[in-house]
């Protein structure tokens, strides 16, 4: 009995070790994260390729207002410029920095939108309401694709600090990935102030 | 008195963990998941019990022909929520759509709020497109809901999402041989793996308790029977069979005593009946054609669709 112990105890033991050292959920989760990062930038990149046609409907409009349009295109040409590799998951700087630029874009076409509405004209213009709907559906995605981020990367992170296996993550340097937050924190966990009474 | 003072902490514990489960209710006050109990889900009782019927019999007969599952569920409201986070939230609980190709379409109405949605999943996202599920609300479900009747936009509704994925072209519904098909596919690597360690391990265990001749005859058969058990295919169990006779005749008889030979048995039969049970429970969908309804488990939702109110 003693015998057996002693043969199969170190390979029993060596499993354990080499399964729950998690080294095998550091690369699935590294992959998992990477491919939830894809899709993010999938999702942005298909908003950008639709502002062009946004913007090209809204100027048909006559009179309409130049600032919003201009902000619009402003913002998406920064969006893109930022050049996104996959180091970028690993450097928080970069990764704020596109992540900005994308608000940015987001806050400049809800405005557009917002402003869209006093044109009656271009209400009633089939081809704009299309974009209209195409444009939900593709912020739509960008939240969901972000959501599904966010939890990949939780994941990760809680593997890369969590005991034993942040040894695992000392020993190849797997570092904390960075995730996304807001800009204005602060303005949001405001309750809003409605206010009626005209100035 | 040591055991006073545990009890005493562990009821603070519990407090505060009581404490902060409120706290978490209270911040984030979702609208619960509701249970996938059929495909008409009206929590608001807006729909008559035939109409209900007249629905749910649509959608089943789709089902049954395209395979496609289409649930509609009306909810009060999905406050503090949009419809849209809210659909999405339960679409991906409930994952409706087939295992293996991911087909459901969620249609949701928050009566009170007066917003609908019509969630699609991704594989549906060519059939149904964005605009196709924004028209279907504008032209189906505006005006009829309009006009208070739900029962009516959700009808059409329905039929214009089956027209639409009808001209799509999905694999066909699941039939027994397909499944038979699947089994072998998800076996394959478990059973190679499991094989492999079994004869390892009780081969020679076997060759010890019965013998230079008798064993391996006994691990070979073993080994061939099991195989044929799980793959029901003669020429794979034939050369499982004879891979475990020829490696129990070759290997060295395994070095411990007698004793040991017999609580390595025991050892050896726990492996075998923990193998079976695990490739037997393997993940199936509890996926029945006939009666009762669920989900397929398949659908994946990345937020396609269109979102509208009246």
């Amino acid at each position: 009995m003693i015998r057996i112990l002693k043969r199969w105890l170190p390979l029993a033991l060596l499993a354990a070790l080499l399964t729950g050292c998690g080294y095998n959920d550091f690369q699935r989760l590294d992959e998992a994260s990477k491919s939830a990062w894809s899709e993010v930038l999938n999702q942005y990149q298909r908003r950008a390729d639709l502002v062009p046609n946004i913007v090209a409907s809204v100027k048909g409009e006559a009179n309409f207002e130049q600032e919003t349009l201009t902000k619009v295109i402003e913002a998406r040409a920064k969006a893109t410029s930022i050049q996104v590799t996959p180091e970028t998951l690993n450097n928080p700087e970069a990764f704020n920095k596109f992540q900005q630029a994308q608000g940015e874009l987001s806050g400049a076409l809800s405005r557009l939108m917002v402003v869209a509405e006093r044109y009656p004209q271009l209400q009633a213009n089939q081809a704009f309401r299309d974009l209209r709907v195409t444009l939900e559906g593709t912020e739509n995605r960008i939240t969901v694709a972000r959501n599904r981020y966010i939890q990949t990367v939780q994941e990760y992170n809680v593997l890369a600090r969590s005991f034993p296996t942040n040894l695992t993550a000392m020993a190849f340097g797997y570092d904390p990935k960075p995730n996304f937050s807001v800009q204005n924190e602060a303005e949001i966990s405001r309750p809003p102030t409605v206010d009626f009474e005209k100035k | 008195m040591a055991f006073q003072r545990m009890w005493r902490a562990l009821g603070a514990l519990f407090l505060i963990a009581a404490a902060s489960a409120a706290f978490m209710a209270a911040a984030w006050a979702q609208q619960a998941v509701p249970a996938l109990a059929g495909r008409v889900i009206d929590q608001t009782a807006t729909l008559s019990a035939g109409d209900r019927q007249a629905l749910d019999a649509k959608l089943a007969a789709f089902e049954q022909r395209k395979g496609t599952q289409i649930v509609v569920l009306m909810v009060p409201t999905t406050a503090p929520e949009d419809i849209a986070a809210y659909a999405n939230r339960v679409a991906n609980t409930w994952k409706i759509g087939r295992r293996d190709v991911g087909d459901g379409v969620l249609v949701i109405v928050a009566k009170d709020d007066r917003r609908m949605r019509i969630e699609v999943a991704k594989t549906l996202e060519g059939a149904v497109p964005d605009l196709a599920a924004a028209r279907i609300i504008d032209q189906q479900m505006k005006p009829a809901f309009r006009n208070g009747d739900f029962a009516g936009g959700l009808m059409a509704a329905a039929d214009q999402l089956i027209a639409r994925i009808d001209g799509e072209a999905l694999p066909e519904v699941a039939s027994a041989s397909y499944e038979q098909r699947s089994l072998m596919d998800v076996d394959w690597e478990h059973l190679i793996l499991f094989l492999f360690f079994g004869v390892l391990i009780g081969g020679p265990i076997l060759r010890k308790l019965m013998g230079a001749i008798l064993g391996p005859l006994a691990a070979g058969g073993l080994g061939g029977l099991l195989a044929f058990a799980f793959t029901s295919s003669l020429v794979v169990s034939g050369i499982a069979g004879l891979l475990a006779l020829g490696y129990t005749l070759l290997a060295k008889p395994a070095s411990f005593s007698g004793g040991g030979g017999g609580s390595g048995h025991g050892y050896g039969s726990g492996g075998w009946s923990s193998g079976s049970s695990s490739s037997s429970s393997g993940d199936w969908g509890d996926w029945g054609g006939g009666g009762g309804f669920s989900s397929g488990g398949g659908g994946d939702f990345g937020g396609g669709g269109a979102s509208g109110d009246w």
